[in-house]
């Protein structure tokens, strides 16, 4: 097991950089050395070792020898994270294979593939910290990869974000080897007031989370559909996982993150509830839906695969309608074909039943504590309003017959993303209790009828001035006080 | 004293990237910053009294912790690559925005 861990680790780089190596020109194209076939044999090895690890008995932890605290950690919350990370990055891969994507571009996926799932398995601040690293730079040529000036302008302000975030981060990585001799995440639970609140900041920002997340609305709707769906799929759960794992770790961290994820839930709804560009609507609700996934952490895999597939899904089709915005979407019907995967993708992260949605969020509320159940019913019921905008699009079937032909990297790229939904709704049955049903249903009713009755009538519009680049930094410091007086105030 | 003098270099960097309006000077300040964090994990590492870890004939005894050097050079390396795909994206950017001004870039970039 170890042997296959190292290998599943390292290939995705071996395979990344090697493929410069490798011919470029029709005849190669065609071979098994295509760059497209190999992006997708990469992800089928994270496949098979997500699935190992879902049998193996115990958790495994792999310390370096004669260590400072350097080790990985590959457990069952790894594995559900793993899957996600492997499932997104295939259909993106299916999604682009019949477009005229350049051989960089899938290059640039496989590094941040394999960063993503070194992220999942470490359990130290250092090997995190370059692996976080690594997954912005790799996203910012992703953001890049267009090369306009907007495109560039918005990667260069997701790149110094994160990077300024990160300097925090290693500041507090230091002051916690200083106390402890050690950089495992364990470390942590000794650690001063100051390095926790340190480390806190950088990945908050990082997974965008509460205020500090503001950066996410732009950068993921301004990217590229295929590029916004890894982005909000799963760049930003490898800001949200070492979270989950301090809190599942150490125990006087734990209502912070929690505390963290209910705030985050609920701005993200009100940000969301707010806007009429589609991609917009889907990034603020991935603001919300990674306040979910950290409300509670002992919930959080199965949550983050759940949501992970559903955005990724929406992402993809949104990307394919007519319009952004969901005014003119309103006038124009669209495509049926399109309607149906997008209110699948819908329906699932607002949560009906037969979706892995539902199952999440069932899972997620029955373990949450009392005054966070009431406050995310209030979320789950605003994510139900934003997502009947995207149910209630007028549409009506076209007969383009060759409209499967011409596309068919997008529609497997939802079968694999929907079809994963529906078998990942298998994964926890006793979901389906008569009461939870009565809940979610009720939950998208209410939705609904809100929808119909209050949203269509207003406009509001929520001023974008938290989302200027001076503000995202100067919050920064701003989270950091607040943070330090938490974490203070709790150790004391 | 030298905590001080890293602490306040780490400072002066981070109100740098707030208060600079030119998008170089802001990734000069950043680069301040880094190189705060950078002298912070060197000052950590550095005690006196005990050897300089590289093994010799003669040097019984204690060695310093050579750890957080380790650790830190690949966060310069790491910076330093990140400040050359910004200096890059700040050249392409500064062929259409000649000034560099962020509000001005930033309002010109708005969907």
């Amino acid at each position: 097991m170890t042997l296959w861990t190292v290998l599943w680790i390292a290939l995705p780089f071996l395979v990344a950089f090697s493929l410069y190596l490798l011919p470029q020109g029709d005849r190669s194209s065609r071979s098994i050395f295509d760059y497209r076939v190999l992006a997708l044999g990469v992800t089928l090895l994270s496949l098979a070792y997500a699935i190992t690890l879902f049998f193996q008995p115990a958790p495994l932890a792999l310390p370096l020898l004669d260590s400072f605290g350097v080790s990985l950690l590959a457990d069952n919350l790894s594995a559900f994270f793993i899957l996600t990370n492997t499932l997104v990055v295939a259909a993106v891969i299916l999604y682009c294979w019949g477009t005229d994507k350049a051989k960089f571009f899938y290059t640039q996926v496989i590094i941040l593939h394999g960063s993503i799932n070194a992220v999942f398995i470490c359990a130290d601040l250092i090997s995190l910290y370059v692996a976080l690293e690594v997954i912005g730079i790799a996203a910012f040529l992703l953001i890049a990869h267009p090369r306009t000036n907007r495109s560039l302008w918005v990667a260069l302000r997701y790149l110094f974000i994160s990077n300024t975030a990160m300097l925090f981060y290693l500041i507090g990585a230091v002051l916690v080897y200083q106390t402890q001799q050690s950089f495992a995440f364990t470390g942590l639970r000794g650690a001063s007031a100051e390095a926790q609140t340190l480390i806190f900041l950088g990945l908050l920002v990082k997974g965008g989370i509460f205020v500090s997340g503001l950066w996410l609305p732009q950068t993921h709707s301004e990217a590229e559909s295929p590029v916004s769906a890894l982005l909000s799929g799963v760049v930003v759960k490898a800001g949200v996982f070492p979270l989950v794992r301090f809190a599942l770790m150490v125990e006087t961290l734990d209502p912070a993150v929690r505390l963290f994820g209910v705030g985050a839930a609920v701005l993200g709804v009100i940000y969301a509830l707010v806007e009429t560009d589609t991609k917009r609507v889907l990034a603020c609700s991935t603001l919300s839906q990674v306040g979910w996934i950290l409300a509670i952490p002992e919930a959080a895999g199965f949550y983050a695969l759940a949501h992970g597939l559903g955005k990724a899904a929406l992402f993809l089709v949104v990307g394919k309608l007519p319009s952004r915005s969901l005014p003119v979407l309103r006038q124009q019907p669209i495509d049926t074909a399109y309607w149906v995967p997008m209110t699948i993708g819908s329906l699932s992260i607002s949560g009906f039943p037969f979706l892995a949605g539902f199952s999440a969020k069932m899972l997620t509320l029955k373990q949450g504590l009392p005054w966070q159940v009431a406050v995310l019913n209030g979320a789950a019921v605003g994510t139900a309003i934003l997502y009947a905008k995207f149910v209630f699009l007028p549409h009506r079937p076209t007969a383009k017959a060759d409209r499967w032909a011409a596309q068919p990297g997008l529609w497997m790229a939802l079968t694999l993303l929907l079809g994963g939904l529906l078998l990942a709704n298998l994964g926890y049955l006793d979901a389906y209790a008569p009461g939870n049903v009565v809940k979610a249903l009720t939950i998208i009713g209410l939705g609904c009828l809100i929808h119909w009755l209050v949203l269509q009538r207003i406009g509001l519009v929520l001023p974008r001035v938290m989302e200027r680049f001076d503000h995202l930094v100067g919050s920064m410091s701003l989270v950091l006080v607040v943070l330090f007086w938490i974490t203070w105030s709790w150790i004391a | 004293m030298l905590y001080a003098c890293v602490y306040a270099t780490i400072l002066l960097g981070f109100f740098g990237i707030l208060l600079k309006e030119n998008l170089v000077m802001k990734i000069i300040a950043m680069d301040v910053m880094s190189t705060g964090v950078i002298a912070l994990f060197v000052l950590v590492a550095a005690k006196g009294g005990v050897y300089t870890p590289i093994l010799a004939a003669g040097t019984a005894g204690n060695y310093a912790d050579p750890v957080p050097q380790a650790v830190i050079l690949t966060a310069i390396v790491i910076g330093f690559s990140i400040q050359a795909l910004m200096l890059v994206a700040v050249m392409k950017l500064a062929r259409d925005n000649p000034t560099l001004e962020t509000r001005a870039i930033e309002e010109e970039y708005r969907p």
